[in-house]
């Protein structure tokens, strides 16, 4: 400490900030102290707190709110200068610290938000739907995990004061230079408070305390930070308890500084919880208990990474591209994750909840009414088969996938089994995960991909070098040569499981028909090895490849003599094709499997195998872009394989399709000029004409909607529900865009929303009454008992259902029939009488009545 | 009397045809001969003809569009309402008539 010539000076200001003394303005006022040798105190007046002005902690942990009186005591030589500067500061510079980052509901893309969430004023942010679902929970912020050290006693003191050191200053170089790099005013904030908070005077004060104290760099780190925690979290300040997370970030690097390593804590969840993070790699997911995991939040993934097609596989919510993620969402808030329609809303109002209990119910019917038929289904509705497969990458995804009626697994991966551990997976091992896959699937086939490791991937016992371009590198079927033991060992233990039921084997990443001639023979020597010593196996197991490669869709002849089947991988010949790294955002837009080029190459490519009486299937996320299907069911393939979760929603879209009017848009569509054209031309296909105009279940006689809100969303659910619609939003969009014209109310407790609208699929009317009158916003105030919706589709142009709504229209003038329909109680007497009185299509014909017989064979050989 | 209508809303779904089915009932009660136009999703329906315009003594527009074919109503007394009008007081419209 400075000795003092001079009495102290002081001077006393009140906080200006809403949020208080928080990491940010604290470090400004910190870097403003720091400028100066003698001393700054500041004392907080409210709780008595004393602190030292140059540290940001210290200020932080000074609680500091708004309105709280504090004063700022400088001393030493320079106290004179370090007063005035501190007191401009304060008055001048202080108020403009805390330009607020953004928050929830600032909108990033224009979308629909839906209308009963906008009427209760729900607050949301705005993400990408990675992975469809909705999922409730506390947020975790993946950055508080919790700290730990291994417990070993420092062995040298002046030793571990240097590791502290380096450490501290390898952190704080880095965020330097991360700070350089940012380009976000939001970004830049945070990290020049973490930058504070690492190159805190304090911070290192106590961590040198602490090692003098004879421990270890990393048990300092550890008390420390929890000091600080601790600290922080006595706050009454919300925002203050937040930044605590800060600290432990701030911690955590030093952490894995110290310990050299990375130290993998596997983060506990311990009830339904939402994790955000800004990334978070596959085996950092897979370590997660998904028992209490309902949703992810990412703040960046590009769109086709692993990470995003493993939450799909196993249904976890997610939503990505939510910038300020962590910082919206602190650890402890409860949200719900809408990663359906792109939104996570925090701190849900009892209005919210409703609306998400409504929409959970209205999903679980869908689900319900699609699911008692997904077994049968399969095929397209005039009866075209097309198998439904799913991706898996282990027993329990291969499960759900069977309940979710899958045909057979088009892709079983099996780099999980080799990933994230010290060695190879030993052939028992192996066995026992793809004999389970064989006997859970029963008849149905199962393709197992022989692993699929590259440079990307750290896996230690291959020692794979670090490539400058994984993805054109040393991967696949490529280092099965270097590797050989390692594929004799997987082969043997898929042979040995075949004998429990229809496996196959499939290589990846092939180029070239030398290649599948080498892995052929492999297969026979694994088969040859069985067989000496008395081992069963299936024999003639099929064997297919992946078409990754572009190379070999130009040798497809060849091909289609060696090996039984093929599977397209899109996501990587896709990148291969169009010369775009996928993980990369800036070029992942280039990588539209809807641009004409694309679609003529893989039409040639089915067009191909087929003639050469080849089954072909396809695995990558194409298959599961139910934009595409109508596309892939034009192309003729045998199968898709989708994720898991998919399955069922997939052959219910399949079902609505016709193969003719497939084949025309494919052909329509590679002679579009680019993917919008195609996307125009998809979203005007209207499902199959022979689908009802009023089906039962559109009559809802005992509805209990309270608003007008709600019974439009009832409406749009059921047409949800019936698969007429796809797009609710829109659907919902527009029918109040008509009621904003003027109310629909007609008198006599009946109104008649309409809209004409491609979001519907098909021209439909409902008709919903409800138990309660209830207000129906038009000018007589008269309440609404009868709701009967037309809905039309907007490209269709007149036609006969046209006519029949006029009918309904003018029907509803008269007493009599509006009397009938206030009576009713079935649905079934509705749709009767409706049908009579506007001569409507009453015999119900299903969608799917009658697959074909002349089904495409499933023989693959 | 003789009248003459025309009906038409933005969407030409629903309230064209309800109005128009109104408005030929209340006519009746009134003691009076009508025949009404629609102009709806389906097209012009139920097309007024010369002949039609010229007997009538009154056109009736109920419309919230523009009327298509304006000119044919030429010479002819018009009362123009918000096609809502005509579905909530249809009477109000033929007692103006009738004063």
């Amino acid at each position: 400490m400075m000795p003092q010539t001079h009495e102290p000076l002081h001077f006393a200001f009140v906080c200006p900030l809403l949020s208080g003394l928080h990491a940010r303005p604290a470090s400004h006022l910190a870097e403003a102290a720091n400028q100066f040798a003698g001393d700054c105190v500041l004392t907080n007046k409210r709780n008595g707190i004393v602190a030292n002005c140059k540290s940001v902690l210290g200020i932080i942990a000074a609680d500091v709110r708004h309105g709280d009186l504090c004063t700022i005591q400088t001393s030493g030589a320079d106290q004179a200068e370090s007063n005035a500067a501190l007191k401009t500061f304060v008055n001048e510079v202080l108020p403009g610290c805390d330009v607020p980052l953004p928050t929830p509901g600032s909108p990033k893309a224009s979308r629909i938000f839906p209308r009963t969430l906008r009427a209760a004023k729900a607050k949301f942010i705005i993400g990408t739907p990675l992975s469809r679902g909705i999922g409730q929970g506390k947020v975790v912020n993946v950055k508080r995990m919790s700290l730990q050290a291994e417990t070993k006693p420092a062995l040298n003191g002046q030793l571990e004061f240097e590791r502290l050191r380096e450490a501290v200053q390898t952190v704080c170089d880095r965020l330097g230079e991360q700070l350089k790099y940012s380009v976000t005013p939001a970004g830049s904030a945070i990290l020049q408070a973490d930058l504070a908070i690492a190159s805190d005077v304090v911070l290192l004060q106590k961590l040198s305390e602490q090692v003098r104290q004879g421990r270890s760099a990393a048990q300092a780190i550890v008390e420390t930070g929890e000091f600080y925690i601790r600290m922080l979290q006595n706050s009454e300040n919300e925002y203050i308890r937040q930044r605590s997370a800060d600290i432990e970030e701030i911690c955590w690097q030093l952490l894995q500084e110290v310990g050299g390593t990375q130290i993998a804590t596997p983060l506990e969840l311990r009830e339904p919880s939402v994790l955000v993070a800004e990334t978070l790699g596959p085996q950092q997911l897979l370590a997660l208990d998904r028992r209490w995991l309902n949703a992810l939040v990412l703040e960046d993934s590009a769109n086709t990474s692993h990470t995003a097609i493993l939450a799909r596989s196993l249904g976890i919510p997610t939503l990505t591209d939510v910038s300020n993620g962590r910082l919206a969402l602190p650890s402890g808030t409860e949200v719900i994750v809408d990663a359906i329609r792109g939104f996570a809303l925090p701190h849900p109002s009892p209005a919210v909840y409703r609306f998400y209990e409504r929409e959970r119910q209205t999903l679980h019917r869908r689900k319900e009414a699609w699911e008692q038929r997904a077994g049968e289904l399969g095929g397209t509705a005039d009866g075209k088969r097309l198998e439904v497969g799913a991706n898996a990458s282990s027993v329990e995804e291969l499960t759900l996938a069977f309940d979710n009626g899958a045909d057979g697994i088009g892709l079983f991966r099996t780099e999980m089994l080799f990933l994230g551990r010290e060695d190879a997976p030993s052939e028992e091992e192996q066995f026992a995960v793809y004999a389970a896959a064989a006997r859970n699937a029963g008849s149905r086939p199962v393709i197992i991909r022989t692993f699929d490791i590259g440079g990307d991937k750290k896996v230690p016992y291959l020692n794979l070098r670090q490539e400058e371009n994984p993805f054109l590198g040393f991967r696949g079927v490529r280092l099965y040569r270097q590797y050989s033991e390692l594929l004799q060992t997987q082969l043997r233990a898929i042979l040995r499981a075949s004998a429990f039921g229809d496996l196959q084997i499939m290589f990846p990443m092939i180029a070239s028909v030398d290649e599948i001639l080498e892995f052929k023979q492999a297969v026979r020597q694994a088969q040859q090895k069985l067989a000496q010593n008395g081992t069963a196996f299936r024999p003639g197991m099929k064997i297919g490849i992946m078409i990754e490669v572009p190379a070999v869709a130009f040798h497809l002849d060849r091909l289609c003599e060696e090996v039984d089947f093929f599977s397209i991988g899109t996501n990587d010949l896709s990148q291969y094709f169009f010369a775009a790294d996928r993980t990369n955002s800036q070029v992942a837009s280039l990588l539209n499997c809807r641009e004409p080029s694309f679609l003529r190459f893989l039409a040639q490519i089915v067009r191909q195998i087929r003639a050469a009486g080849k089954w072909v299937g396809m695995c990558g996320e194409m298959a599961a872009d139910r934009r595409s299907l109508a596309l892939l069911v034009g192309m003729g393939l045998d199968e898709i394989s989708v994720p898991a979760a998919e399955v069922f929603d997939c052959k219910r879209a399949l079902a609505t399709c016709q193969s003719d009017d497939c084949v025309d848009l494919l052909a329509h569509a590679t002679e579009s000029r680019n993917s919008v054209q195609v996307d125009e031309l998809l979203s005007s296909q209207p499902i199959s004409q022979n689908v009802m105009l009023l089906p039962e279940e559109l009559v809802l006689l005992t509805s209990t909607s309270k608003t007008k809100e709600e019974v439009l969303q009832e409406i749009v659910d059921a047409f949800y529900v019936s698969g007429r619609t796809d797009d609710r939003d829109s659907m919902e969009e527009a029918l109040w865009a008509r009621e904003s014209e003027y109310s629909t109310g007609l008198g006599h407790g009946f109104a008649i929303p309409h809209c004409k609208s491609d979001a519907v699929r098909a021209n439909s009317i409902c008709i919903l009454r409800l138990h309660e009158p209830i207000d129906w916003d038009s000018i007589q105030g008269e309440r609404v008992r009868m709701v009967v919706t037309l809905a039309m589709r907007k490209s269709e142009g007149t036609n006969s259902h046209m006519q029949v709504f006029s009918s309904l229209a003018r029907k509803l003038d008269e007493e009599t029939f509006r009397q009938s329909l206030l009576n009713f109680q079935t649905p079934e007497q509705v749709t009767a009488y409706l049908g009579e009185q506007l001569g409507l299509l009453i015999s119900p014909e299903p969608v799917n009545s009658s697959p074909s017989q002349q089904a495409t064979p499933r023989n693959r050989s | 009397m003789k009248l003459v209508a025309v009906t038409a809303c933005p969407t030409g779904i629903a309230h064209t045809y309800m109005a128009a089915a109104r408005l030929e009932k209340v006519a009746k009660t009134f003691g009076h001969e009508i025949k009404v136009e629609t102009q709806g999703a389906m097209g012009i329906e139920n097309k007024l003809t010369e002949n039609d315009i010229r007997q009538a003594q009154i056109a009736i527009f109920a419309v919230d569009i523009e009327v298509e074919g304006r000119e044919r109503f030429n010479g002819v007394k018009v009362i123009q309402v918000p096609l809502q009008e005509a579905l909530k007081n249809p009477e109000g419209i033929f007692a103006k008539i009738q004063r």
